[in-house]
Parts: structure tokens; sequence; C-alpha cells
């Protein structure tokens, strides 16, 4: 459709709120942090230009470059292991089993809890003297097994990771609201064809939910993924020997001493790494998108 | 038509977006027109209203003296003058609390810190009262001698040094006894004999912990370094051998600490204090009036009466000996005040609260030490009176590592810790890895 003049006036209104929004609470203080990684600078004392020394310090810091692929173990883990098991269970809700509402409240409940409070909880049962993990695992006989999860460098960052992947409920919900709007005819035909549940799963479900609410929560996941702290804080403050730390506490540590140029720096980083992982998502969804639609067209000429 | 219309819905818009701002400034404005009203008749009485974010609130050992007298101090000047205190019961909060109000320029009316160099940093941003013609009227008479010379910054003093804190050991002479060790080991080379022995009785010799901010590894550390290098160690910094010795002896020392340690954080340290299955414990004299605590009694028995103190013993051969690691626990700052009737009450409120026989019985009830020159008090408890022997007694002292080498240091500390302990960096790592941490943030 081709705009007219006439047309200008109301869509530069539309719009105006939105960008205006956008150019306050995003734009300018992206700016300002781009412009602040590139000053020293504590908050009091007047800032002193860098250059890219900000930057040249972060790539030499272990503990930042171990913080970037913490995230992107985070985000990936979050878009394709904790996405995955909302959409399986969202499925399975979906076709109301017995109990179906039961699970669903339950699947949903740590949402409303704070993850600080889930974080506290889960340090409780990783503790390695009186925590529930090292309880039973020595009342099944696996006393050997006992560690203090959070406190070694093997185990500290998937004891973290771990627990919040099963924390699906808000994922779930997204999906089972996408999936209650797929037609029942194509399920009933599927049926009468002889098709499982599995089958309808995988060729009916999943292929329509891909590029609406699947697609959407792989972004916010990894997105989510990507901006982890409390978690981390409360439970391991990026500890031991930052094995466990992510781009924002490290920035929160930062912010701490005070040096801001550095802080603004990660902040950058992370500005970056999330710009990329969304534009791989797109092109993800969008692309397989395409190929299955090619894929179908190519069936619908034999 | 319907490019009219959506012309009309897109003002519509932005003019709900508009009254949106409208409506809610519209409450704030009803709610400042009433205040406005009040404010003249409050104006009338004059009464002024100082916001303290404060720590000393909740289970802190100072909390129930220090909520005591503002109560006191708001009756004696109702309707002139009245503390609001804002309850931060968390110290790295209200760490983070003050330091961005102060970054924003939104400095509460009274606040504290806990280290000399965000003092010095913030106090640099000319935001706070300064204190000098209410000391030279006679106020730092109050005060210790030289309690102020270190803290006064281009002739302003801008800071009270309020609270001090010194580190000797508290120890389970109960555990002791059953580790066949009756008196307190004189040297460190003893100090491991003794853990030996209290590890094969089956407790825990000493507390330590990477997790949080490694508080009481920091502690040990620095008791370390001051055994080993003496003040010389800390005057020359870092690159001191005393750093990397020490650094090797703190890792020795987590064989003798309870499982977990690396993740544990100051609540796993205590609470196995307090079980009593921990011989050794190491933390300033706020926690005094926690040892006395029937809370933390075990079988009826409180835990001061199984206690005893004892000095950082002598590293054989080190430069240290009869030394002492201190601390300055809080410091007390002012905004600066455009009103200077606001200025007098906060003054008037911090010489209430630092009044010597005030400070005498606070001091007394919380085990605290502070910089205000007070007779000890008869209510004085054994471990505070062992405390302040210990203190007077100290040949020299010096600071916490923390202290000493700033907030990029302490951030970097667990890390470090935990890097070393678990065998990620030997002893010339660890400090490395500190140095290193100052050096990006210099």
């Amino acid at each position: 459709m081709r705009l007219t003049r006439n047309d200008k006036g109301p869509l530069i209104a539309f719009m105006a709120p939105a960008l205006i929004m956008m150019l306050l609470f995003f734009v300018i203080p992206v700016v300002y942090v781009v412009v602040v990684s590139f000053f020293k600078w504590n908050g009091i004392t007047d800032p002193e230009f860098r250059g890219i020394r900000n930057f040249a310090l972060l790539f030499k810091d272990k503990a930042f470059l171990r913080s970037v692929l913490n995230n992107v173990i985070w985000a990936l883990v979050a878009g394709f292991i904790q996405v995955p098991i909302a959409m399986v269970m969202a499925i399975i809700l979906s076709r109301k089993p017995k109990g179906w509402k039961f699970f669903r409240t339950v699947y949903f409940l740590p949402q409303v809890i704070s993850g600080i409070a889930l974080a506290m909880l889960w340090r409780a049962i990783y503790n390695a003297n009186t925590g529930l993990l090292n309880g039973l695992l020595t009342l099944f006989g696996r006393g050997d097994l006992a560690r203090d999860w959070l406190g070694t460098i093997e185990t500290a960052f998937p004891a973290v990771l771990i627990y919040w992947v099963f924390y699906i409920g808000y994922y779930m919900v997204i999906m089972m609201a996408d999936i209650t709007t797929i037609d029942e005819s194509y399920y009933e035909a599927a049926t009468i064809d002889g098709a499982t549940e599995f089958q309808q799963a995988i060729h009916i479900t999943i292929p329509l939910i891909r590029k609406t609410s699947l697609a959407t929560c792989v972004t916010l996941a990894s997105v989510m993924g990507l901006r982890q702290f409390e978690q981390v804080y409360m439970l391991t403050n990026g500890q031991p020997a930052n094995t466990t730390s992510t781009i924002v506490l490290y920035m929160y540590k930062k912010l701490q001493e005070p040096n801001y140029g550095m802080a603004s720096a990660s902040a950058a980083i992370l500005i970056i790494v999330g710009i990329i992982f969304i534009v791989s998502l797109r092109l993800l969804f969008n692309g397989k998108q395409e190929t299955r639609q090619v894929k179908k067209r190519k069936g619908g000429m034999k | 038509m319907k490019k009219f219309l959506a012309l009309i819905l897109a003002l519509a818009m932005i003019f709900a977006l508009a009254a949106c701002g409208q409506s809610a400034a519209a409450p704030a404005a009803q709610e400042a027109a009433p205040a406005a009203q009040e404010a003249a008749p409050a104006e009338a009485a004059k009464e002024i209203t100082i916001n303290f974010p404060c720590i000393w609130v909740g289970t802190d050992s100072k909390a129930a003296y220090f909520a005591e007298m503002v109560d006191s101090f708001n009756k004696e000047n109702e309707g002139q003058i009245k503390v609001v205190i804002e309850e931060q019961t968390d110290y790295q909060a209200y760490r983070d609390k003050i330091r961005t109000l102060v970054t924003a320029g939104e400095v509460p009316d009274i606040c504290t810190m806990d280290t000399a160099a965000d003092v010095e940093l913030y106090t640099a941003s000319g935001k706070f009262m300064d204190f000098t013609p209410y000391l030279d009227g006679g106020w730092r008479d109050t005060f210790a001698t030289g309690t102020f010379d270190s803290y006064t910054y281009d002739g302003v003093t801008a800071v009270i040094p309020f609270e001090s804190a010194i580190f000797p050991i508290v120890y389970n002479v109960e555990i002791l006894k059953e580790a066949g060790w009756e008196t307190f080991p004189a040297n460190w080379d003893e100090m491991f004999e003794m853990f030996d022995d209290i590890k094969a009785a089956g407790y825990n010799a000493v507390g330590q912990m990477a997790g949080e901010n490694a508080w009481t590894s920091m502690l040990w550390y620095s008791a370390l370094v001051q055994a080993i290098g003496g003040k010389e160690a800390f005057e020359n910094g870092l690159s001191d051998p005393a750093f990397v010795e020490a650094a090797d002896v703190l890792k020795r020392m987590y064989d003798y600490t309870f499982d977990g340690a690396i993740s544990a954080g100051a609540g796993d340290v205590n609470g196995h204090w307090i079980a009593q299955d921990t011989a050794l414990y190491l933390n300033g004299p706020w926690w005094i009036g926690n040892l006395y605590k029937e809370d933390n009694a075990k079988d009826g028995v409180l835990l001061a009466d199984v206690c005893d103190v004892a000095a950082n013993p002598e590293w054989v051969g080190g430069k240290g000996q009869g030394g002492l690691v201190t601390k300055v626990q809080s410091f007390i700052l002012a905004a600066k005040q455009d009103d200077p009737a606001k200025e007098a009450a906060v003054v008037k409120f911090l010489q209430y609260i630092t009044d010597p026989d005030r400070m005498q019985t606070w001091s007394a009830s919380a085990g605290s030490m502070f910089f205000v020159n007070y007779e000890p008090s008869e209510d004085t408890t054994v471990i505070a009176q062992k405390f302040a022997e210990i203190k007077k007694d100290a040949a020299f002292t010096v600071l916490a590592v923390d202290a000493n080498f700033g907030p990029a240091y302490e951030s970097a500390f667990p890390a470090a810790v935990s890097a070393l302990v678990l065998g990620q960096v030997d002893a010339q790592g660890f400090v490395d890895q500190l140095q290193t941490a100052i050096d990006n943030a210099a």
C-alpha cells in the first residue's frame, strides 16, 4: 500500500508516543552508556577520557570472559532446553489429560515467587552440611556423591543453571494459549488418518506454533538468560573463582568499586551480545519457516 | 472520513497519554497541597525532619539502644526536631543505596559509610556538611586524640569516624580443652598443631568463608599478613612477600574449616560458631553482644561463658609481634544543608548520640567500640573488657586488607580466595589477581 501525504499526519501521531518513549527510555540511556564506556569515571569526580582502554581491559579480564561465556550458555540453555521442555508440557496439558489444571498451576507457581526467594531456597538445598540434596544422596546410599555443590568448580555453574531450567511455567502458559487457537479439525483429520498423538504434536502443533509463540518464547528466554543476575548473586555471588559470574553481576561489581567506565563497557558488550542473539534467532526461525513453505509448495506440486 | 477518524484517534491517544501523566501528577499535586497547608503550621512550630537511612536496626547489636536514643531525642525535641530512621538491614544493600544516592546528588541528611576509600571519594563531591566549626567548638575533645587526622581532606572534616573495630581471636575454651589445649597457642606453629588436635577431636578449628564478601577469610588473611610482615608489609603494599606467604597459610587453614566453606557466607560461619562445632572465631566487637544472647546459648550455657579472647599469635621469624588488625567500622556523614536551622538540628542529634555517657551505655549494651572517649561501664561484659585490654596492649595496629586496599580489592577478594583454595591459582597468582583488580580500577 502506498502512503499518501494525508496519511503521514496520523501515522506520525500514532507513532510519536512510542517513539518518544523509545527515545527517552532506550536510545538515550544506551547512547549514554556507550559514551561513558570510553571514560574513567567514579560518578563523583570529573570523567577522564580513556578511549578503548576499558574494552581492552575487559577482554583481558578472565572474570569478564567467563561471564560472557556463562551468559551465552545460559541463553542457549534457556532457548533450546528450557523452552522445549515448556513446549512439551504445553502440548501435553493442552490435550487436557486428567488433572491438567492442577499441573498447570503447579508448573506456573514458581513464576509468582520472587527469584530471590527461590535462590535462597535452592541455596539451602545445595548446602554442603545441611542441604536436602546431600541428605537425599546419603539416604539413598550415595553419600559419596555429596559435595559442596556451589563451592566446587565443576558443579557450581550447572547447579545454578539446572534448577532454573525447570521453571517453565511462564513459557508453558504462553504456548498453551497459542495451542488452544489451533483449529480442532486438523487433529480430527489426523486422527482419522491414524496419526498418533505424538505425530500430531510433531506435524500439526509444533509447526503451527513455531513462528508465533515458540519463537517468542525462545527469544524471551534467551534474553532472560542474557540478563541473569539475582539467582547468581544470591546463590554464589559469581563464585567459586568467578566460574558462575554473569555480565550483569560483573557490571554490578564494577559499579560497586565504583568504576562506571568499566561497568558501562560491560553493559555495551551485553547489548551487542543481545543484538547478536536476537538477530540470530530471527534468522533461525524465519529461515526455517521459508524452508518449510518451500517444502510444502514442492510437496503440493507432486 | 477514515483519515479524519484516524487523526482523531491518534490525537485522543496522545491526549490520553498526556492525561496519564497529568493523572499521576494530579494526585501528587493534591498531596502536595495539603502538605503545603500542613507546612504552614509546621513551619510555625519549626519542626525539622531529619532523614537517616540506618543500618543499626533489626538484629544489629547496636539497634536496641540506638532506638532508645532516637526515641528520647525525638521526645526531648518534640515539635522542633524529628529524626526519622529508614531501616536498612542488609549491609551491602545499604552501601549500594548510599553510594547511589550520593552519586545522584540525593544525599540523606545523615548516613554512615564503612570504608575510608568511600569516604574520601564521596566527600570529594562537596555534598557533605563540614563539621569543622562544630568540632572546633569543643566537640572534638570528646573524641580520642587524632581521630580526625586522617579524615580531614583539604581542610574540611566532613566525616566523623564513629565505630572502631579490632579483631582479636575469640575461642571456645571447652573445645580447646577437649582437644588437649589448656592454654591458647603462643605462635602460629603451635596454632596449626592445635588445629590438628581440634580436627582429630571432631571439631572445625576455624570458620572460613569464600562466599559473599569472604569476610572471615579476609580477617584471617589480614591477621596472617600482620603476623608475618608486620606494619611494614601494609606500608609496602602487595609487593611485600608477606602477602604471598600469608596466602599460602590461608589456603592451609581451609583444611581446618567446615565442609562447604567455599560457598559459605557469614550466616554459615556464625551458625557453626553458635552450634559450638567450631573452635575459633574472628569478628569485630559488635558481635560480643551475640555471645550473651540466650538464643545463642547451648544447653542453657551462654556462649560467652565458654569463650575466651586471645591476641594474634606470633609468627616465628615474622615482623608483626604484638600487632592488631583494626578497622573503622563506620563513619558518620551528613548532607550539606542550605537551612542553618536544619544543619544545627543534625549536629544536635549527632552530638546527642555521641555524648560520652550515652556512648558508655551503648558500648556496654552492644559490645561495640567507639572513637568517643568514655569510661568503661560497670556493665561492660567480660569479653568486651578483654577486647579492650588487647587493644590497649597492642604494639601497633594495621587496617584490615579490605580497608587498606580499597573497594576494587574488596570486590575481587572472594573470587581470589576461592581460586586459591581450589587450586586455580597459587599464592603468587592470588596476590597478582588482587593487584590486577586494583590496577584496573586505577
